[in-house]
């Protein structure tokens, strides 16, 4: 580390080094840093911004201390404005940057799975831990359902480095099936955004329907841009279905999906994955074209029915923010906790060891309930719920699994 | 029955956005026909015109009003959007296009294309305002929901054909708007002058015509129609975005281009006939070869006909 | 023949002695990275060049030539198809078969004139999307195909490690493409491609055969694009999405010649390093600097810096035309007689 460089960094960090004096007497024995890398440019951002929330709101809760070292957090974006969303070369370039600068421990993404492929190589290879607050790609993590090599192909080292908080697309996608099939639905009509994370949770619907018994009147790619979908409503409401779901986020448009199916004449219901639990996600679409008709999954337990940890969350949250916390703010928090209290743990406070103490996370208590990573890196956690919009609000409706 | 019914819809849908997609083209096709330039920025005046209109619905708070009030309030969008864009499309005639008159066509392009990301970053920015109507701008990136004072009730009651007055809508501003617009640029001084200065620049000048007024003049009416556009587009859509602009703006880029550029009917026959064929496909294919179907047909359009269906044949300026 | 020091010397030599700078500089201030990745938009923006700035004919679909050399690099090498030929194999085959993807568009669309060409590869930009996209059994749509390897040369294929290796792989392999480049301009070919583009009547009375020297720019442009694509997808090891070549990376090539100064190699070169390095050098580092002292927060849309980057990149392309039109470093105009 050169001069100039230790001089900006204990700069930057004097006020939040202060209190830690204070509490503890001796001097702070290091700087430890960890960094997120999520498109901050470009549609995405709302999204993002939650993420950041959250992963502020847990460094701040531990005072930006851990075992008398200094947390600091940076904030790295991998979009570039010329591409509007995310762009391989700025994630490669983030990574990269990650991978060298000893003094980062810790790396918090990807938003995007295809981001993930880029990075988790690079960071790999340098033994950097990597907790993902959002990609659902299965093929990341689990053997068998993604192509041949993955995800050897991501593990050149033989050390797993990446985990993730949030269940994938193979266990989302049944859970939403199986709740249709509980919600009566006997005919089916599948819409996708034809993104990795939208296209692999309907594909995965469609299985676990077909198992269920119930039938898939259509399937169909949308494309995300379209001004509307009115000609696609004329179409499936030709087929009949009761339920239309939706595999696709907030700003893949889900919002104009639940307009036209309204605007259209289509009477059923209407169900769409977690990239959609958000308040961003009813506002877009009105909530007049929701209520009492729109189902919409979860990896985790709604805010409010969340006790402990998860209520304490909540309540920080809204204190700091002044706005309710939502999908992928209690995943961004639940990120940074881990890693916290991975350093916490850890012996030595270097990359070695702070990645074998987030493998080593069991019965960890986060906001999303009390789960270890498995031997892949994925979350144990198999709680997921089922929330229905009513009055222009998420109302839980019911725990789906077990 | 239901497939000559679900045929007839969707050449309703077709036409209907066919009909916008229209209406923003003729903003491209004028500016083209008269400098040559494909104004990227088009399609982002467009969109921060949709934005002013969710203001103005916002900040007067129309949706409290009763019917009578918000045909009047509809009223007041259009005219506000429309002189909003096409101040904003004069505005940026002046300060990024006119300084590069004498410039090649491509500086100009370049120009155009920063415009557009300024304007996109202006549309990131707004929806960052804290109004109701913005979600209290909390999500500013997040689209924005336009409330739907236009009913998207059925006119035709419980039928499977379903015709909504917002549909009714876009026929009933579209319509006379381009036949205003012909009229004006057949009949009015001005839409001689047009001609003129697209024809010859130089010799326009020489004989008179105020090229520069006369040409920022284009970019205004342009801009107008794309801020008319844009309150259709909305009470149609319900839905706004930052970005929408730059995919409104490839329809209607291609639309222009399919009926001929630089011609105004060209440019409507373009955009219903993109309408239409987005609707067929949607229907009759699968949505996720739309995009190339519409594509495909105008690269066969242009091979037997490479100056679009309505284009003059008229060599390219040399 | 004396020759003097021309400005791509120039820009050439200052690129060569980067990677020994970052050696010297603290880590915040290193650059090869940043510009490896402009290497590869510059030998695709040097494929623009050939087609916009040599012949004169608007391409905006670039993009869907490095997607295409991207994914057929990714199908001739990736460990999951059967062909497997290594990362010299695979690119040495991503030129013809790019060049092929040219002349396809090329030879139904070369009666096409000015913007109508404009809109079909436009068009055809969208149309690659799509079908990498759709047919997802060959290409595997949005996931993209990886691991993708890198040369082997010296024993153990590299890794992203290997920073300076690549860096003057790409450095090396610039250069090759900048001497051809030149070469072309200078040779019978080229010199037709200036009379089209000057004046397609006269040149076609002068016995020019316009179509053939077209469709020869077309396939030539779009060999560059797809080896750049291919550079850029082993680089990464990873195709990445079908949507990371979209409208916007066909726009971004157009501003580097145009901002640069169309029609010359030292433009296309100043052009990139503008363009590509401002977001990922000035951007990355002025946000990262502003971060560290928390400058800006989150609480306001105006106060986050990424939410400025939109507004900065369009106020670059106003703002660089308008004070160089021609761009910031023109070719000479002896050459054409314009």
């Amino acid at each position: 580390m050169s001069i100039s460089r230790s001089i900006l960094v204990s700069l930057a960090l004097l006020p939040l080094a202060a209190p830690a004096w204070g509490q503890a007497a001796d001097a702070p024995k290091g700087t430890l840093k960890i960094v997120s890398s999520l498109p901050r440019t470009g549609s995405a951002n709302a999204q993002t911004s939650t993420i950041v929330n959250g992963i502020k709101l847990a460094i701040d809760e531990v005072g930006g201390t851990v075992d008398g070292w200094t947390i600091t957090y940076q904030d790295m974006d991998d979009a570039s404005p010329q591409r509007g969303n995310w762009d391989p070369a700025v994630e490669a370039q983030n990574a990269n940057t990650a991978a060298r600068d000893e003094s980062i421990v810790a790396y918090i993404g990807t938003f995007n799975s295809g981001a993930a492929k880029v990075a988790i190589p690079i960071l790999n290879r340098a033994g950097l831990v990597m907790v993902s607050p959002a990609n659902t790609y299965p093929g990341l993590t689990k053997p068998g359902l993604g192509e041949a090599n993955e995800p050897m192909a991501y593990r050149k080292s033989g050390t797993i480095n990446y985990f993730r908080v949030v269940p994938t697309d193979d266990l989302q996608g049944v859970q939403a099936a199986n709740w249709a099939k509980d919600l009566a639905v006997t005919k089916v009509f599948i819409l996708h955004d034809r993104e990795l994370y939208g296209k692999g949770i309907a594909d995965v619907f469609k299985k676990q329907a077909e198992k269920q018994g119930i039938e898939v009147v259509g399937f169909e790619g949308i494309d995300s841009k379209a001004a509307n979908y009115r000609s696609l409503v004329t179409k499936l409401k030709a087929t009949q279905p009761d339920l239309v779901y939706f595999g696709g986020t907030t700003q893949s448009n889900a919002g104009q999906v639940a307009k036209d199916l309204r605007s259209g004449g289509f009477e059923g219901k209407y169900m769409v994955p977690d990239g959609c639990f958000e308040q961003a996600f009813i506002e877009s679409a009105g909530a007049e074209n929701l209520n009492d008709r729109t189902y919409i999954t979860f990896g985790g337990l709604p805010p409010e029915k969340l006790t402990g940890k998860g209520a304490e969350f909540c309540s920080s949250y809204k204190t700091k923010y002044s706005a309710d916390p939502e999908a992928y703010a209690a995943y961004g928090y639940e990120c940074a906790r881990v890693i916290l209290q991975a350093i916490a743990k850890a012996e030595t406070k270097d990359r070695a060891s702070i990645l074998a103490a987030v493998a080593g996370t069991r019965d960890f208590d986060g906001v999303l309930g009390r789960w270890s990573f498995d031997a892949n890196g994925d979350t144990s956690s198999q709680v997921m719920s089922g929330q229905i919009v009513h009055d222009g609000k998420f109302e839980f409706s019911k725990v789906l699994g077990n | 029955m239901i497939d000559f019914e679900v045929f007839v819809q969707q050449v309703i849908t077709g036409l209907s956005n066919g009909m916008i997609i229209a209406l923003i083209a003729i903003g491209y096709t004028m500016v083209y026909g008269i400098i040559e330039l494909i104004n990227f920025a088009h399609g982002d005046v467009f969109m921060l015109g949709a934005f002013f209109a969710l203001t103005l619905l916002g900040a007067l708070g129309m949706e409290a009003w009763g019917p009578g009030g918000q045909t009047i309030g509809v009223i007041a969008m259009l005219i506000g959007s429309a002189l909003f864009c096409g101040s904003l499309n004069w505005t940026l005639d002046r300060l990024a296009y006119r300084p590069l008159r004498g410039s090649s066509k491509l500086s100009l392009l370049v120009s155009a294309i920063g415009c557009s990301f300024i304007c996109m970053n202006l549309g990131l920015f707004w929806g960052g305002v804290p109004m109701e109507v913005f979600a209290g701008g909390v999500a500013s990136a997040a689209p924005k929901d336009f409330p739907a004072i236009i009913p998207q009730t059925n006119l035709l009651g419980g039928a499977f054909i379903r015709i909504t007055p917002a549909e009714v809508l876009v026929f009933a501003v579209t319509i006379p708007l381009m036949v205003a617009l012909t009229l004006m640029v057949k009949r009015t001084r001005l839409g001689c002058a047009m001609r003129a200065v697209a024809q010859d620049q130089t010799a326009a000048a020489l004989m008179g015509i105020p090229v520069d007024r006369v040409i920022g003049a284009t970019f205004f009416i342009g801009g107008a129609l794309g801020g008319f556009a844009s309150v259709i587009y909305a009470l149609y859509n319900n839905t706004i975005g930052f970005q929408m602009g730059t995919r409104a703006g490839l329809d209607a880029f291609t639309a222009a281009v399919l009926g001929g550029i630089g011609s105004l009917p060209g440019a409507v026959l373009g955009g219903l006939t993109i309408g239409l064929v987005r609707s067929m496909s949607d229907q009759y294919l699968e949505t996720r070869w739309t995009n190339t179907i519409v594509f495909c047909i105008l690269v066969l359009i242009l091979i037997f006909r490479p100056s679009g269906l309505l284009g003059s044949t008229r060599k390219e300026k040399v | 023949m004396v020759r003097r020091i021309g400005p791509i010397t120039i820009i050439l030599a200052i690129a060569a002695v980067i990677p020994l700078l970052d050696l010297v500089l603290p880590a915040e201030l290193a650059l090869s990275e940043a510009v490896r990745s402009v290497f590869i938009y510059a030998i695709l923006a040097l494929g623009l060049n050939v087609v916009t700035g040599y012949a004169g004919l608007l391409n905006l679909g670039i993009a869907a030539f490095m997607a295409v050399g991207a994914y057929t690099f990714g199908i001739l090498t990736c460990e999951i198809y059967p062909f497997q030929f290594g990362f010299w194999g695979g690119l040495a085959l991503t030129v013809p078969i790019g060049a092929l993807a040219g002349f396809i568009l090329g030879a139904p669309t070369l009666g096409l004139r000015g913007d109508y060409l404009a809109i079909v590869t436009l068009g055809f930009g969208e149309i690659v999307q799509d079908v990498l996209k759709n047919l997802d059994s060959i290409t595997k749509g949005m996931q993209g195909i990886n691991p993708l390897p890198s040369p082997a040369l010296g024993g153990a294929p590299w890794t992203a490690d290997d920073e300076r290796k690549w860096y003057y792989l790409l450095f090396a392999l610039l250069v090759i493409v900048v001497i051809a480049v030149r070469n072309l301009e200078r040779s019978r070919l080229g010199r037709a491609w200036f009379s089209i583009r000057e004046d397609e009547i006269a040149s076609r009375s002068m016995g020019i055969r316009v179509e053939r020297a077209k469709l020869v720019a077309f396939a030539t442009g779009a060999a560059l694009a797809a080896f750049a694509g291919a550079l850029s997808a082993s680089v990464l090891s990873s195709t990445g999405e079908p949507n990371n070549y979209d409208f916007q990376i066909s726009i971004l090539a157009l501003c580097i010649i145009i901002v640069g100064g169309i029609g010359g190699v030292a433009g296309v070169l100043v052009g990139s390093l503008v363009m590509v390095g401002l977001n990922s050098i000035v951007l990355a580092k002025a946000t990262a600097w502003m971060a560290a002292h928390d400058i800006g927060g989150q609480g306001n849309v105006l106060l986050s810096p990424n939410n400025w980057k939109f507004l900065i990149f369009g106020l670059a392309l106003v703002i660089a035309v308008r004070v160089k039109p021609a761009g910031l470093l023109p070719p000479r105009l002896d050459r054409s007689g314009s």
